[in-house]
């Protein structure tokens, strides 16, 4: 199979397919839960996968950086023995979406240029993503257009699924997606020109349904630029409960933080978990000096890393992917867009004030 | 010339990876501890795997990632000479639950070493200029490497000053070293406190005061400053105000770090990583960073 | 790798979340996103807290205290030594020289079991929970008023379609989140969030008016402002059939409303503007918290606040803070109420229960929790059993409730970790947390959720249901230990939380119970009865911050949560820190007749003068200790809001 080309795989087939690959390695799909929710798992047969999810709230980042993580145990007071914990399982991810597959691509960047991090590579490595094209917003606070991050990709995934209806446009983007496709290869045909045109369809239907306003490239300049007065950041952060949700659930970052825990039978393990930017605590040093101690210091810092030149000469694009989960998950309203919806406008009356009298 | 802070010659802590993986630690053994102050500690430490120590290379201005196994890790200078190739030192303030545990820790017991991490103090690219060092408290820990380079190295620099500033004479650390260099004739060596006693028969005042003995030459000096941030913020001005330009001055920043190679965000001022960029800045550089507002 | 949906043990928000495990690990947490309260929503306690609760310090096997040291027992041995000394003590002394104290973090069940452990195993009166050192205040008042004892919204997103919103002595956006950001919603779609308190908390930001009494005056202004109501007939037109009316007019004749702005410190003309500003915006909603539950006259000002609510057709909304407050009151984990908030002291109640458990009970309550603690004291109470608590950290005066405990005969306690109340008992019992057992908690919108295991108990560790199952065994009298029978046997007594035909099938978010409301009365408000404040120069405004929780004991052992709070301060306003020779960043100490502390001094200038602002801290530092014995007559809850304290600098 080249990669490159374009192919059919039939829904019924594709049962086989999944199950076919499933003897090598895990399948991560997102399934129906209790309640109504959806989220990432192992799924044990492929008629558990829920193809037509709206959204999950929990990124799959967590299959390539789990929220909590062994890195290694030791043991010993005298002899001190060291054990590296770490694990890669060989996994699919299907069904994951365009923004979150640019995310790990961004997250890859990230984790493997100049140092790289063993343990994500190592997962990274045996992890192969199946991605499926959104034909309709899976949820309003989308916005993935705005950060040319979906509905669909052109590069940078391993397989493309778009669902045309009683089959599957299966696109190949790259080597890992070539070689996991060549096992199953039989069940593909050739996709056809009527094929190509319904995905065409599907795409620009799916670009005009998808919010385009969130207009982040002026608050970029600002940012950047550090123009944005300090009382419009602290006027942000004044409603800031502090959570870490929006770290959390955001597939881009990669915050972490590093503590050695102790396990009932005496021995430790250096474990790193989830970290925010957005707790008081995560620049605290020894001393009791903490160089963001306001609220709006570290609003300011969490936008300065998703929307800044400087970050994304290094990162190469923008830190945020449009995947709307900082939205949804915000306990008060500094979702990205409403983020950068305030800045601009408290630019605007702060460089223009006798245009308008707003409380900023 | 154009100087900037210096990359190290050789990335052992991030190229060489003697245990395969860049986050688990090297076994040391703790030699010796000497007793700066009440609260900080000079520890000489030795890689257990002799190949390693051996091998072991590092720059003035580095650190390591120490683990006290049971407590955790904690990011710490080197403070020993660098053409000491048996052992290393490091010295430790107790402050946090780390440290604190480093100071319950006795000689034979083991310890974790990562690194060394971060970039070095410019001593090849000074060579030939005149070197005005000021620190304060235990901030001269990060310097001592740099100091007994120069020292090493006499011929190849032009004047030697060591400004020392610590807030009483209890809290002076390195005491046989500022003695030691005092009596040699070719480094100038200043002490002060902020209080002193009847023991201290140095001077009395802030480190910056004794700036004003020093007859620096701006074209041709490059000024090290490390110290508590207060300290770093009003040396760095005095020295603009003395006629030296930007790039010319040198400091070592603290951050609260965690994993030392630039991935869990902790130390990041604006874009830039302290543990793979830092800790060593120019003045310059530092200007371009709103968030350190100097 | 599963994923199992379980509600939150932190605050009675009730969140539902989803702990993916691996094996017996934990791996991953995450909010759901369908659950009504949480959204897809967690705060910082919930998605940093729960890591902490299998810290590698919980207790892993029983302790019976030898030779003055708590040494390590099998199950048997800690069971039979409890059982028999509590057997002996009775026989010596009488059933009520045995006291029970639970805790409203247990479930429903086992708020339950404790009930009869109490009441029908041992035979003792002496039965209360936690919640009597926070929301207990609650109890009585909401039952004269509108008929019951919780929130009368059903559904915590209707608060976005309030008009006005009075929230009174509440730290909400700090610690019940999810309750504040729905006021912020409501705010944003035009409400009116008026926020009463002495300091100006996280919700001005979103508040039309911020009004500032001083510490412990809430009673003054509350009549004023029900009585400003009734004068200028501002209520609903239904109002003056209601019973209780002239009651409530009569109770309010010696009330000034000028001189009770005066002296409550909220300013001329505040009352009047407040009154009119509630009535003309509909529907209101009137939320209040710990500020005004743990107020010297506590069950009067929410007997006014209740009133005020029904005089002009509002919610009430107690802000009762653990997270299944509301399910320990309910199910009779009270000194004073029977299961399904029936007085004690209501004959046909008493009859229910009589036959429900087979014995004949007492005609009066026994002893509260503060009861006890006075007993033990004296002398009079010889044992006590806690269960979940940290009793010497959420009392009032440790010094004073240490001696007390110290002098019991007998003490037992349940807990997580070797707390400091553990410390002392005779008998150690390793409870496991929510994680490791399953039950039901009762959220604060009255929603029964499921609790379910994720993960093992560690070590010997067992659920508190059957620790208490295992004791009544040994004491002579069986309680099912099947969480599904006991709570079959509540629904026997408690209609509301009888299990339909629905509900009996695992019903993902729990059910909701619905108390009749046509039972709303008014109810007469009385003016205080506690004295003026003596003459020191400070009054106390002790709050928590959001990432502490009740005394800490969960909450420190996570990493990011200590993190967030880096050493115990205290708030004063520059004029006062002149006034006293204090300094930022240099220690003050804090004291009064109880206890004392020493706290680094932070200035913060919307501290009010005459003030000093001390927050809760972890590993015991709170200012629970300048507390003491004295509470609120009707309910029995001490007094922590408004005490008078000295503040020195310390040179």
């Amino acid at each position: 199979m080249k990669s490159g080309r374009a192919y059919i795989l039939t829904k019924s087939d594709a049962v086989m397919f999944f199950a076919s690959l499933a003897s090598t390695m895990r399948i991560i799909a997102p399934r129906k839960l209790v309640g109504g929710d959806v989220m990432f798992g192992a799924v044990s047969s492929p008629q558990e996968i829920c193809w037509d999810y709206g959204h999950d709230i929990y990124p799959p980042k967590r299959f390539i950086f789990p929220h909590f993580e062994e890195m290694f145990s030791y043991t010993g007071d005298g002899n001190i023995e060291i054990r590296d914990s770490g694990e890669a399982p060989q996994q699919a991810i299907v069904g994951i979406r365009s923004c979150d597959v640019r995310a790990v691509r961004f997250q890859e960047r990230f984790f493997l240029s100049q140092i790289e991090d063993p343990y994500f590579k190592a997962r990274l490595d045996n992890t192969v993503l199946f991605s499926l094209v959104c034909n309709k917003p899976p949820r309003k606070e989308c916005f993935c257009i705005c950060c040319d991050a979906g509905p669909y990709l052109d590069s940078g995934f391993d397989v493309q699924l778009t669902d045309l209806g009683d089959r599957f446009l299966y696109e190949i983007g790259s080597d890992k997606g070539e070689k996991v496709t060549t096992q199953e290869a039989y069940m593909l045909k050739e996709a056809g020109p009527d094929d190509i045109a319904k995905r065409r369809k599907i795409e620009l239907e799916a670009d005009s349904l998808f919010e385009t306003t969130a207009y982040i490239a002026k608050a970029i300049n600002y940012i950047s630029s550090d123009e944005v007065p300090p009382e419009v950041w602290e006027d942000l952060g004044s409603t800031c409960f502090r959570c870490g949700a929006c770290t959390n659930l955001c597939p881009v970052c990669t915050c972490f933080t590093v503590d050695d825990l102790q396990r009932l039978d005496g021995s430790f393990i250096r474990c790193r978990s989830w970290d925010s930017c957005q707790y008081a605590g995560f620049t605290r040093e020894a001393s009791g000096h903490n160089p963001r101690p306001t609220f709006g210091s570290r609003v300011q810092r969490r936008f300065y890393h998703k929307a800044s030149y400087q970050y994304i000469e290094r990162d190469g694009t923008h830190g945020c992917v449009g995947c709307g989960r900082c939205v949804t998950t915000c306990l008060t309203h500094l979702g990205l867009p409403d983020v950068v919806k305030r800045i601009r406008r408290a630019m605007h009356n702060y460089l223009e004030p006798q245009q308008k009298v707003s409380e900023v | 010339m154009e100087l900037t802070a210096a990359k190290p010659r050789k990335m052992w802590g991030v190229n060489v990876l003697p245990t395969g993986n860049l986050y688990i630690p090297m076994i040391a053994i703790i030699d010796e501890i000497v007793d700066e102050t009440p609260d900080t500690k000079t520890f000489r430490l030795r890689l257990e795997n002799e190949e390693y120590q051996e091998s072991f290379s590092w720059e003035p201005g580095q650190f390591v990632e120490l683990t006290v196994f049971g407590a955790g890790e904690a990011p710490i200078g080197f403070a020993s000479s660098p053409l000491e190739r048996a052992w290393f030192e490091l010295t430790v303030v107790a402050r946090g639950k780390v440290t604190q545990a480093m100071h319950s820790l006795r000689k034979g017991d083991k310890v974790g070493i990562r690194g060394p991490f971060g970039n070095c103090w410019p001593l090849e690219t000074t060579k030939g200029m005149d070197i005005l060092i000021v620190s304060g408290g235990c901030g001269s820990a990060p310097l001592r490497p740099a100091i007994f380079y120069i020292l090493a190295n006499r011929k190849d620099y032009g004047e030697f000053w060591l400004l020392y500033g610590a807030r009483t004479p209890q809290d002076c650390v390195f005491k046989c070293d500022l003695t030691e260099w005092s009596g040699r004739p070719d480094v100038k060596v200043l002490q002060t406190v902020d209080v002193g006693d009847t023991s201290w028969h140095h001077r009395v005042g802030v480190v910056t005061t004794l700036l004003n003995d020093v007859q620096i030459d701006p074209s041709r000096t490059v000024a090290m400053v490390c110290g508590p941030p207060i300290m770093i913020k009003f040396t760095i001005l005095d020295l603009i105000r003395r006629g030296l330009s930007e790039d010319r001055i040198v400091t070592s920043l603290e951050r609260y770090m965690k994993c030392g190679v630039g991935k869990c965000g902790h130390c990041c001022i604006n874009h830039v990583y302290l543990c793979t960029e830092g800790p060593v800045f120019t003045y310059q550089q530092i200007k371009t960073l709103p968030e350190l507002e100097f | 790798m599963e994923q199992i949906l379980t509600t939150c043990g932190f605050c009675s928000c009730g969140c539902g979340l989803y702990i993916i495990r691996n094996g017996n690990l934990m791996t991953g947490l995450c909010p759901s996103l369908s659950h009504p309260v949480s959204s897809g929503r967690l705060c910082i306690k919930g998605w940093n807290g729960i890591p902490g609760i299998r810290s590698a310090d919980r207790l892993t096997a029983p302790l019976v205290r030898k030779q003055g040291r708590l040494e390590e027992v099998c199950w048997e041995e800690a069971i039979s030594t409890a059982a028999s000394r509590i057997s002996q003590l009775v026989s010596e002394n009488g059933e009520r020289s045995i006291g029970v104290i639970g805790s409203a973090k247990l479930t429903n069940e086992e708020c339950y079991a404790l009930v009869k452990l109490a009441r029908d195993v041992i035979g003792t009166p002496n039965l209360d929970s936690s919640s009597r050192f926070y929301d207990a205040s609650v109890n009585r008042a909401l039952i004269e008023t509108i008929g019951y004892a919780a929130s009368s919204i059903s559904d915590l997103n209707s608060i976005r379609n309030a008009a006005s919103i009075m929230a009174v002595g509440t730290n909400v956006m700090e610690q019940l989140p999810h309750i504040g950001s729905r006021i912020e919603d409501a705010a944003i779609n035009g409400c009116y969030v008026v926020a009463v308190d002495p300091r100006t908390t996280r919700l001005a930001p979103h508040s039309a008016n911020l009004i500032h009494p001083r510490p412990g005056a809430d009673l003054v202004w509350v009549r004023a402002l029900v009585k400003y109501v009734i004068d200028h007939q501002l209520y609903l037109p239904e109002i003056p059939e209601t019973q209780g009316f002239e009651e409530l007019r009569s109770s309010l004749a010696d009330v000034e409303v000028e001189k009770a702005e005066e002296l409550s410190g909220v300013g001329h003309g505040t009352i009047s503007a407040l009154a009119k500003l509630l009535a003309e915006n509909s529907p209101l909603l009137v939320t209040f918290g710990l500020g005004v539950m743990q107020q010297a006259d506590a069950t009067a000002i929410i007997r006014g606040l209740a009133n005020l609510a029904i005089l002009l057709g509002g919610s009430i909304l107690p802000l009762r803070g653990q997270n299944n407050a509301q399910g320990a009151c309910d199910v009779g984990l009270t000194w004073d109420f029977l299961p399904g908030h029936a007085p004690f002291s209501y004959e046909p109640a008493r009859r229910v229960w009589e036959a429900i458990w087979g014995r004949e009970l007492p005609s009066e309550p026994g002893l509260s929790a503060l009861g006890m603690l006075r007993a033990a004291e004296s002398g009079l109470l010889k044992g006590l059993l806690v269960f979940g608590e940290n009793l010497l950290l959420s009392s009032p005066n440790t010094a004073a409730t240490r001696k007390a405990l110290d002098g019991l005969e007998f003490l037992a306690v349940a807990d997580l970790y070797l707390t400091e109340t553990a410390q002392l008992a005779d008998v150690v019992f390793p409870a496991c947390s929510f994680l490791e057992k399953d039950g039901t908690f009762t959220n604060i919108e009255r929603r029964i959720q499921p609790v379910r295991k994720v993960l093992d108990p560690i070590g010997q560790s067992r659920s508190d249901l059957d620790i208490i199952a295992d004791l009544a065994s040994a004491v002579g009298k069986k309680i099912p230990r099947d969480p599904m029978k006991i709570m079959a046997e509540i629904g026997m007594g408690v209609p509301f939380y009888r299990l339909g035909d629905d509900d009996r099938k695992d019903s993902t978010f729990g059910r909701q119970w619905v108390y009749d409301s046509n039972a709303r009365k008014l109810s007469a408000v009385y003016p205080s009865h506690s004295g003026d404040h003596d003459n020191h120069q400070f009054q106390l405004i002790a709050s928590r911050i959001n990432y502490h929780q009740q005394t800490g004991t969960m909450a420190s052992r996570s990493t990011i949560l200590v993190r967030e709070y880096a050493e115990p301060f205290a708030e004063l306003c520059e004029a006062d820190a002149e006034m006293i020779g204090a300094r930022a960043d240099e220690s003050v100490t804090i004291s009064s007749p109880s206890g004392s502390l020493v706290r680094k001094l932070v200035l913060n200038e919307s501290i009010p003068r005459g003030c000093i602002h001390v927050p809760h801290y972890f590993n015991g530092d709170s200012p629970n200790a300048l507390a003491s014995y004295e509470c609120d007559p009707v309910s029995e809850v001490p007094v922590y809001k408004g005490l008078s304290v000295n503040v020195e600098a310390v040179k």
